[in-house]
């Protein structure tokens, strides 16, 4: 369908493949990290060849960290664990709030609409900082703290906003003719709600679901604050191996490799939807 | 389609439902998030008192003396004018980049979708151990990037420890990290245009120059400012990356609000003087999100008219 | 099972056999060391139930806020014998140290009622104590119904003890007769030298000892051993950790100070004397002539690294920093050696800065006595001793434990010149800084003040007198001024 030239295909190649080394580059190298240890990681100069051990994954699913002050306990797996709960449910339940939200506010314009749409917005403005005081007392008064209930909940501001305003313009995309037209065949609202409008939002609802997924994964600012040990999330985790005897990089490494893994495989499930777009093109034209 | 068989079809207790539903609809979400707005009150509140915690005797409300010190404390106009370069050297740089890659790989193809998602990476690693990497990677013994830099004659490279290259390193990771994002909203802003204009474009002959700018350019827009938006409320309260990087240094060079606000709040434990700062980034996002907001609409509405 | 090794124990317990003569005959009976300090403690266990009543609260369970620290392993590792000597039930949420203060700030500004005690630094009781979150542990401590006739208070050292007491006003004398014990040391940390001795002998460099000797020490360190290794590794980043260790250590050295008490209680700045401005030059100028490249991001896991790695020939900074680097996969574990560092001249002896981890209690414990309970435990003689011989529950804070053969002979072994360094400067170690609110801004900002400088953004000079400047007014402006 496109012509291209010999040249500019040559010169998007080259410039496709400076793109994958600068965003690859220090994947691949923390990637390789987490098959050594301090001794080869740390070498004026860094070298390449090295020879890769296992110890560090050994150490984060089984729990024991070996350092220079002897065995420490580690509950690196409970803080996956915890990231892929927290994340899996605050998605889920911002999917389930933001999304007829959303279509809501791209089908209908109501009376104050826009407010609301704004105010929920807004909820991202507030930097955590700013709520973080308060929020921890009111959290001990009303009993939430330390419940994986009112970190969902919290949960809520980082993932809302984001699903209802990336989702909303996906839905005001889709022409309402073709909604109208199914309706007009006699179906309810919420058959055209589900049978129409979902399907082809479906890309959006996935780029914007997988992005809040990812959002929840590296906060810990909430966890933090309102939560005991037994709750952390992964980003807590790793931070435990700047021990007092050290930084292990090479556990860092392992850690950030098995805290990409779950996100990963969910893109990688999700591809089709990601990267498809509305395929509206033909329905439009 | 006739008048005649509109109304026919039309299902009983439409009209009604039309003026409720979308506040059922839209309502659970605000009732989840207006509990959020009492923790933000008394925030507000906060900022219009002297609290510091390590001094809860002189706990008192001074009104307007926490906002009224800023304006003549040349630190903090430091910080706002660092937290503004920052967000506009990240936010565009990281437009232009991810637009550019989202239309590299604007054809379908297997290999353009893997890379997508490989692309997406940087954006999974949490930003706070991103930057831990990134520091042992400027490392001028172990790291791998100052070796790389010695290699094409950059013996002496500071990264992040000097003055003059802090900014640049610490937006160097920001782009690291976020670009991304832009990209997967750009890319699939992209694949969802319609082809028809582009193939009359094609047929016509048109420059592709005028096709970007007149055209993709344009159908993007709604695209392209969300992406910005989310990007922007992030970037301008940007912590992680810089505090684990300097820590706000070297000197005053890096001292963004939330940097200001976190160091304020938890050493200084001067609850006043944080909130007071966070209103203020809290205001400035406000405004800036409100005028990105008309013109998304201005262009959405639009967009409706033409179609 | 274990009789025969019980009878030794107790043989131990009544003075017929000594320390080391226990041990070898535990080792005699086929008793690995850790199972036999274990049982030790066991044993010391039984001991301390003769005198007190330790079980007046029984059943009681207590929660610990804990950083993830070698000193919170080895108590958790001897943990069990409290439980048993007490029949109390602890539990801990431990943190990793990179963001345990948020979590302590975050539990404690909100007056929560979780953590009865937890681990803290002793300039963080500055702040805590003020602000009512902890409590005075004199009540306890001088309470003979309370705390058990072992306990010996006496028996810590006096610098350390006295660093954790401050009587609340600003600039109020630290360990002075109106102090208020707002945490009790668990372990701390001296700051000294820790050197390479390879590359020491390689460039032909003799362990300095005063400051123009380590600015000349570091600078043919950086010159003569070659391999991109630098001379001498301080903390830099933007924080008042970089306050604390080396640098203040070498300048309370000369005499110098942080801030000045005026009679009538109001502080000022005292950075910008002539004095300290000498020191200064000579500090930037050895950072800039021999520190790390980048070091101006330098927090104490990169000093600790470096050394470790091999890629700096000494640092100065904790000593227990360079004791964890002498072992464990550390490139340069068993190479490393220790010195106590006079950076004056005219000075008699080291005096190092300290860092105290203790432990406090939250004024909002539900149960105070029974907290306690656990604290003096933790605290006690026995404890600290298995944590020192068996664990690396180093530095101790008891003289008794550092009067012990088992544990000097551990040093000795392995860490050359750790016990020298020691007897040398613990006399004269003790925290520097002047007692008050505003600790954490002034020393954030004297670490920005000193990286300016470093790159030579400001001259030394003017830089001091725009920071004594700057202090006066955030000081008058929080009415200490």
């Amino acid at each position: 369908m496109e012509h291209t030239s010999l040249l500019e295909r040559i010169l998007r190649g080259i410039a496709l493949t400076l793109v994958v080394i600068f965003f690859m580059f220090p994947i691949v190298w923390i990637f390789m990290m987490s098959f050594q240890t301090n001794e080869t990681i740390l070498r004026i100069p860094p070298q390449l060849v090295f020879e890769p051990t296992l110890a560090n994954y050994t150490a984060l699913i089984t729990g024991k960290l070996m350092t220079a002050a002897g065995t420490l306990d580690i509950a690196f797996m409970r803080n996956l664990w915890n990231s892929v709960f927290l994340s899996v449910t605050s998605v889920a339940v911002a999917l389930l709030l933001g999304v007829p939200a959303a279509y809501a506010f791209a089908r209908h314009k109501f009376r104050g609409s826009e407010d609301i749409a704004f105010t929920l917005l807004s909820f991202r403005f507030a930097p955590a900082l700013l709520v973080l005081l308060p929020l921890t007392l009111y959290f001990q008064k009303l009993g939430l703290a330390n419940t994986y209930f009112g970190l969902i909940w919290v949960y809520q501001l980082i993932c809302l906003p984001l699903i209802l305003w990336i989702v909303r313009g996906y839905f005001e995309d889709i022409p309402a003719d073709i909604e109208y037209a199914y309706r007009i065949g006699g179906h309810s609202w919420f058959a055209t709600f589900r049978k129409i409008a979902l399907p082809l939002a479906g890309p959006g609802i996935a780029a914007a679901g997988l992005l809040a997924f990812i959002f929840a994964w590296n906060n810990f600012v909430f966890a933090l604050v309102l939560a005991s040990a037994d709750k952390q999330p992964v980003t807590v985790g790793a931070l435990a191996f700047i021990t007092s005897s050290g930084i292990q990089y090479g556990q860092i490494s392992a850690a950030i490799v098995l805290s990409i893994t779950p996100t990963l495989a969910l893109a990688l499930y999700a591809q089709r939807y990601l990267v498809e777009g509305l395929s509206l093109g033909a329905v439009k034209g | 389609m006739t008048a005649a068989t509109v109304q026919r079809a039309r299902p009983s207790g439409f009209r009604i439902s039309k003026r409720v539903l979308p506040y059922l609809l839209s309502l659970p979400a605000l009732l989840v998030c207006i509990g959020i707005l009492i923790p933000f009150l008394t925030s507000v509140v906060y900022s219009f008192q002297r609290y510091r915690l390590s001094q809860p005797w002189a706990r008192q409300f001074n009104w307007g003396d926490n906002y009224i010190s800023f304006f003549t404390d040349p630190k903090f106009w430091n910080t706002l004018q660092v937290s503004l370069l920052y967000a506009g050297i990240t936010v565009v740089l990281e437009l232009l980049l991810g637009l550019a890659i989202a239309m590299l790989l604007q054809k379908r193809s297997t290999l353009n979708n893997f890379i997508s998602i490989m692309l997406l990476m940087p954006l999974m690693t949490a930003p706070a151990l991103a930057a831990l990497m990134w520091k042992l990677m400027t490392n001028p013994g172990f790291g791998v990037l100052s070796y790389l830099a010695s290699l094409i004659g950059l013996q002496d490279f500071r990264w992040a420890s000097s003055p003059s290259t802090a900014l640049l390193t610490v937006v160097l990771v920001d782009i690291w990290v976020y670009t991304p994002f832009i990209m997967i909203l750009l890319l699939a802003g992209l694949r969802s245009l319609p082809t028809q204009p582009f193939e009359a474009a094609a047929l016509d002959g048109v420059p592709r120059s005028f096709v970007f700018f007149r055209i993709t350019l344009p159908m993007l827009m709604p695209y392209i400012l969300t992406a910005t938006l989310f990007r922007l409320l992030d970037s301008i309260q940007q912590f992680d990356i810089i505090y684990a990087m300097t820590q706000g240094g070297p000197g005053d060079t890096l001292t963004v609000f939330q940097v200001e606000a976190y160091l304020n709040f938890f050493q200084s434990t001067n609850v006043g003087r944080s909130a007071a700062l966070m209103i203020i980034l809290w205001a400035i996002t406000y405004f800036l999100s409100n005028i990105f907001i008309k013109n998304w609409l201005r262009l959405r509405e639009r967009a409706r008219g033409q179609a | 099972m274990y009789e025969k090794e019980k009878d030794l124990i107790d043989a131990f317990m009544r003075g017929q056999v000594d320390r080391r003569g226990l041990i070898r005959g535990l080792g005699a009976l086929g008793l690995a060391a850790g199972t036999a300090g274990t049982l030790l403690n066991f044993g010391q266990t039984r001991a301390l139930a003769a005198d007190f009543d330790w079980q007046s609260h029984k059943g009681k369970t207590i929660k610990l806020l804990l950083n993830k620290h070698p000193y919170a392993d080895a108590m958790i590792a001897n943990l069990e014998n409290f439980k048993q000597l007490t029949g109390m039930n602890v539990v801990y949420d431990v943190f990793p140290e990179d963001v345990y203060f948020d979590k302590v700030t975050a539990a404690l500004s909100a007056s929560s009622p979780e953590y009865d005690a937890f681990m803290t630094g002793a300039y963080m009781t500055w702040t805590y104590g003020p602000a009512g979150w902890i409590t005075d542990l004199n009540e306890w401590i001088k309470d003979p119904a309370k705390t058990n006739p072992n306990y010996a208070w006496d028996d810590f050292l006096p610098g350390v003890r006295n660093s954790c007491a401050w009587n609340g006003k600003p600039g109020g004398e630290l360990g002075s007769e109106d102090a208020k014990q707002w945490c009790i040391p668990w372990g701390f940390e001296q700051n000294n030298i820790t050197y390479n001795h390879g590359m020491f002998e390689k460039a032909g460099v003799k362990v300095p000892g005063n400051m123009d000797e380590l600015v000349a020490a570091a600078a043919k360190l950086t010159k003569d051993v070659g391999g991109g290794v630098y001379g001498i590794g301080v903390r830099g980043s933007r924080s008042w950790a970089t306050i604390h260790p080396g640098f203040l250590s070498a300048y309370a050295n000369f005499d110098q100070k942080d801030l000045n008490v005026s009679a009538d209680g109001k502080l000022s700045a005292a950075m910008n004397t002539a004095e300290s401005k000498a020191f200064h030059k000579q500090w930037v100028q050895m950072i800039q002539e021999s520190g790390p490249k980048d070091w101006s991001t330098y927090t104490w896991y990169q000093v600790g690294t470096d050394l470790g790695a091999g890629a700096s020939a000494m640092i100065f900074d904790a000593d227990i920093l360079g004791y964890f680097m002498n072992g464990g996969d550390n490139k340069m574990a068993g190479k490393l050696a220790f010195a106590g560092f006079k950076a004056n001249p005219a000075a008699k002896a080291p005096t190092p800065n300290i860092w105290i981890w203790s432990l406090s209690m939250s004024n909002f414990s539900k149960d105070k006595d029974a907290t306690w309970y656990f604290m003096q435990w933790a605290s006690g003689p026995e404890h600290a001793l298995f944590g020192a011989t068996k664990m690396d529950f180093v530095n101790p804070v008891r003289q008794s434990v550092w009067k012990d053969d088992v544990f000097r002979e551990k040093l000795n072994k392995s860490y050359p010149g750790y016990v020298e360094m020691f007897d040398a400067s613990a006399p004269g170690a003790s925290i520097k800084f002047t007692a008050q609110p505003l600790f954490f801004d002034l020393t954030t900002e004297w670490a920005a003040t000193l990286q300016k400088m470093v790159a030579k953004e400001v001259p030394i000079d003017e830089g001091l007198d725009k920071l004594a400047e700057s202090i006066n007014g955030q000081l008058k402006e929080a009415g200490l001024g």
